[in-house]
């Protein structure tokens, strides 16, 4: 009976096996095809994801909000402590919103002093958070605004209190934002008060390691960490988080957007801004700068 | 008979495309945002490797094709490359598995543990080949270990809630699709 089963599987097993074939060299060309023409098969993704995703949109906001719900429920536990918090919370927010208001005010009026023109053109877009990456490995998330809304490649995006991640990926409904905790993120930054230019690098952590540091002891653990607007990419300014160092020594950042609960992201619209590139031409005097060459040569004889 | 045994067989599939679908929306859930220091195991391949050796006709390589191909795209994996070494791996196994039919359990846990871990060094040696930037060593092995762990429960379940089991060398004929 054994060999009857081989003697069958003959023909259908040997068919069955170059199927088999073709469809891991089809995988494995598809790859390659990755690796080389990366852009068209990221493209190719953001149009799967895009039609997948969504449609599984209405299912995954209540079972989310569910799991959210029931995670909730264990904090009412200690509802009473946690309320006795929030008013020693609110006590120190009070105050620091007296800060804020008289700082704001002052902002205003040395604005005011310095005729300052801020940036007209920085809107934003904001979107919903329809699922994370899916693995333990790539720290990313999707959001319900795509090419559509006019989102590009490259923006910055962030919640209500810092820098998030950069948009990498458009769909046409769906956008993928890396965030900084990813390990491809690189974000240059500067460190306030000093002004030290560094490197934001996520390597999968909650808190991202700052690198390049010109002299790090110009640093100190509680640092304001900015984005720098170098290279291009995001405008300048950003607040990203806090410097902190971890127990090996080492630079960190404890970013300030809520990573916990990512729920809306706004995108920064960041149209690219003018660059200077090349020096400036000769300063020549006013009137014959246009024809200069031809006032030389008429201008020369009259002049001898 | 062999009309119902079609519609069996085709619910089957129709209940391993369910569960991909049902575990890749789990996977997801925008519900840790946060970098995790622990990976889960991989649940899809724990479940198509176990079928894959059970009943090796509820899980034709197309489907397994597709599905990981969906998964590569949807977790943001270089697409192609994993869903190629599953299907490599799930065939290598199935073609062991008549002989494994008569092993006891131990014996086919330990052929999936190589199976599982070739196709993880697999990954990571074209990975660093092609220098593309990969997952820290520790995750991806944890991931793997985590599969390995979860296999027996997979078996355990699919068989008991699912009906997923060997063959018994009698019923082969009779339950043959095409017979």
């Amino acid at each position: 009976m054994a060999k009857d089963r081989t003697q069958d599987g003959d023909y259908s097993g040997q068919l069955k096996r170059l199927l088999g074939v073709v469809l891991v060299l089809c995988l494995f060309g598809l790859f390659l095809v990755w690796r080389i023409d990366s852009p068209r098969i990221e493209r190719f993704r953001a149009q799967v994801i895009d039609r997948v995703v969504p449609s599984f949109d209405w299912a995954m906001a209540p079972v989310t909000g569910m799991v959210n719900l029931v995670q909730d429920f264990r904090s009412y536990q200690r509802i009473y402590q946690q309320n006795q918090e929030l008013r020693r919370e609110l006590q120190q927010m009070k105050a620091w919103k007296e800060a804020a208001l008289q700082l704001e005010q002052e902002n205003a009026r040395l604005l005011d002093l310095n005729n300052v023109q801020l940036d007209p053109r920085l809107t934003f877009v904001t979107g919903v958070v329809l699922a994370d990456s899916g693995s333990p490995f790539r720290q990313s998330v999707l959001i319900n605004v795509g090419a559509r809304d006019g989102i590009v490649d490259g923006w910055a995006a962030m919640d209500g209190l810092g820098l998030v991640g950069r948009i990498s990926g458009v769909g046409d409904k769906t956008a993928r934002v890396i965030l900084l905790t990813d390990t491809s993120s690189r974000i240059p930054v500067t460190i306030e008060p000093s002004g030290q230019q560094a490197l934001v690098s996520g390597d999968n952590t909650p808190a991202p390691t700052v690198s390049f540091v010109e002299t790090p002891d110009r640093v100190r653990p509680g640092d304001r960490v900015v984005t720098s607007g170098d290279g291009g990419v995001f405008p300048a300014g950003l607040h990203v988080g806090q410097l902190t160092k971890d127990p090996g020594g080492r630079l960190r950042v404890r970013l300030s957007a809520d990573y916990e609960r990512l729920e809306f992201l706004r995108v920064l619209r960041n149209w690219q801004d003018e660059r200077i590139i090349d020096p400036g031409g000769l300063i020549l005097p006013d009137g014959p700068a246009e024809a200069g060459e031809t006032a030389t040569e008429e201008g020369a004889p009259a002049d001898g | 008979m062999a009309e119902r045994n079609a519609t069996y067989l085709w619910s089957m599939r129709a209940l391993f495309l369910g569960l991909c679908l049902l575990l890749i929306f789990l996977r997801l859930l925008p519900l840790d945002t946060l970098p995790r220091g622990w990976a889960g195991p991989d649940l899809i391949l724990a479940i198509t490797l176990a079928w894959g050796l059970r009943r090796p006709e509820f899980v034709p390589p197309v489907l397994v094709a597709g599905v990981f191909l969906l998964c590569d795209l949807l977790f943001h994996r270089p697409p192609g490359l994993w869903a190629g070494l599953v299907l490599i791996g799930s065939q290598t196994l199935r073609a062991r598995a008549p002989d494994l039919r008569d092993l006891t359990f131990p014996v086919e846990w330990l052929s999936v543990a190589t199976t599982l871990l070739a196709m993880t060094l697999g990954y990571r040696l074209v990975l660093s080949v092609l220098m593309i930037d990969q997952a820290p060593l520790g995750l991806s092995l944890m991931e793997m270990v985590m599969t390995l762990l979860a296999y027996p429960v997979v078996v355990v379940l699919s068989q008991w809630l699912l009906g997923v089991r060997k063959v018994a060398p009698g019923e082969l004929d009779a339950m043959r699709p095409n017979g």
